[in-house]
């Protein structure tokens, strides 16, 4: 479709085939969208339930303490000279902004089928208001780590949290819209990616330093194989604030790389194929 | 005067996937995989919609009418960019604002007053817009008692005028509107249709599927009657 303004009229073509374009104008001028998307997704999630918020926190306190006691304390495993249940409740909350923003994202298409085939908006909104979703529960999330850190008496580096806070988010946040995406327009068509889904965060969850640090692998090779996954680098970066050391760079750019490649891959495969979600879905 | 929607050939094609083919016993399904015959077989082409082509003015109300299956239905889906046509182009001079359904989008854990604010959003209205005509909305809808309650305790005929009201306010160039009074009693249907005619008397464009033959001649000046997808008839409603 070519949007042209005629003098002053508005004019644009409908034809069969959407000549590859990112479109971001179309984006913005339906960016009151997202907002209500966002807003509904977070309002039904927490309706009727006495305990509301509360859920968004409960969930990584519990696998915090979990972990702390089973990893940290019981099996000693070390955690870069942060004080063990923040380095596990940071990666946590980091974390389960990627799994359940993919894990969203990627139903997302599906549940939302029948407002797709009565109605056009740009399909990448349904994607990122899910992802908005899991930003907004690590938001509440956040408050409950700094709780945390004064709790603990964790040294943080002041004016670094403020530089590497914001933008672990943003990378997290890339990380996860790749495959998001990827996953809501594969789902679409073959119906299996909603049982991959909750395998492949399952797995993820054991191949990122989320409860344990990547300083105990020993393997170079492997460390390299680890760093291929985008979150990687959004949780070091969340980390570094906090950490004494500084960080093995190598590793890092690996896996921004790797973020910023997926999130193209699946950006591109998105729009190629959002044209015929209203005939699959 | 430019035409206002131009449409030029379209056509559609679906694929029809028959699963599992007709009906066979076990043993013959059996021997159908072990011999690795291909379902290729079972696939075959739907023409929705073949070679459509009309010019529609500025300010005209074309009713399109025909039996169920003809076709309707997707050309509206064409018009409304939810699924590309197969052949064939379309040439836009207006906004184009669709009602497929009312209530798209209604959440029904969502109160009456939210789910007026995020139908009208997916219709396509700005928030503000929105605030400007809530009063009006909920009042042509006449469910102000119950604007704060979650709409699963509606009835299904308030979801209806609600719906109804937040897209009688949109105010686009071009207005399609596929068969949505065949729900609601007469007195509502009658509601509905004075509010199309007040958007066609404001100079808008609306093309309008119905069954209701009564109302297409009443509210618009040409039809296009569509029979398996192709156009039969395109001339003076009555």
């Amino acid at each position: 479709m070519s949007l042209k303004k005629e003098s002053n009229n508005y004019y644009f073509e409908i034809k069969p085939k959407l000549a590859f374009s990112l479109n971001l104008k179309e984006l913005i001028e339906y960016k009151e969208l997202f907002y209500f998307f966002t807003w509904r997704d977070v309002k039904v999630k927490y309706k009727q339930t006495a305990l509301g918020f509360l859920w968004a926190i409960l969930q990584p306190l519990v696998m915090m303490a979990i972990f702390t006691f089973f990893i940290g304390k019981s099996l000693k495993v070390p955690s870069d000279t942060i004080e063990y249940p923040i380095f596990a409740f940071s990666g946590l909350i980091l974390w389960t902004v990627f799994s359940s923003g993919i894990t969203n994202a990627g139903n997302s298409m599906v549940s939302n089928a029948q407002i797709i085939k009565k109605i056009y908006f740009p399909r990448l909104v349904i994607p990122i208001s899910s992802i908005l979703v899991s930003v907004f529960d690590f938001l509440i999330a956040f408050f409950v780590f700094i709780v945390l850190l004064i709790f603990y008496q964790q040294p943080v580096d002041v004016l670094s949290a403020f530089m590497f806070w914001p933008t672990s988010l943003i990378v997290a946040v890339i990380a996860t819209f790749g495959p998001g995406c990827l996953l809501a327009a594969l789902n679409v068509k073959y119906r299996d990616f909603r049982y991959v889904i909750p395998f492949l965060v399952q797995a993820l969850l054991f191949l990122t330093p989320v409860i344990y640090p990547i300083s105990i692998v020993s393997n170079s090779w492997l460390k390299y194989l680890l760093a291929v996954n985008p979150m990687y680098a959004a949780i070091t970066i969340f980390r570094l604030p906090m950490m004494n050391s500084s960080p093995d760079t190598t590793l890092l750019w690996i896996s921004l790389l790797s973020g910023v490649l997926l999130f193209f891959i699946g950006l591109t495969y998105f729009r190629k194929t959002e044209m015929y979600f209203a005939d699959l879905a | 005067m430019k035409p206002i929607l131009e449409i030029q050939s379209v056509s559609k094609k679906f694929n029809i996937h028959h699963e599992g083919g007709s009906y066979l016993s076990l043993r013959d399904r059996l021997t159908e995989l072990a011999k690795f015959k291909s379902s290729k077989k079972s696939d075959e082409d739907f023409w929705a919609l073949k070679d459509v082509s009309f010019d529609v003015m500025p300010g005209e109300s074309i009713g399109i009418i025909g039996k169920n299956g003809a076709g309707k239905s997707t050309l509206l889906k064409i018009l409304s960019k939810i699924t590309p046509p197969t052949h064939g182009k379309i040439i836009c001079r207006g906004r184009i604002a669709s009602l497929l359904e009312v209530g798209t989008g209604f959440h029904p854990e969502l109160t009456g007053r939210e789910n007026v604010y995020l139908n009208g959003s997916i219709l396509g209205m700005k928030k503000k817009e929105i605030d400007a005509r809530f009063d009006e909305i909920v009042d042509f809808a006449g469910t102000e008692r119950f604007l704060d309650t979650p709409l699963k305790h509606y009835s299904s005929g308030m979801q209806l005028r609600l719906a109804f009201a937040v897209a009688a306010f949109l105010e686009p160039e071009i207005l399609v509107i596929d068969e949505v009074l065949a729900v609601g009693d007469a007195e509502f249907q009658k509601k509905c249709l004075g509010k199309m005619e007040d958007v066609s008397k404001s100079g808008r464009t609306i093309l309008f599927v119905s069954h209701n033959m009564a109302a297409v001649e009443s509210l618009c000046k040409k039809t296009l009657l569509l029979e398996n997808g192709k156009p039969r008839l395109f001339g003076l409603s009555s």
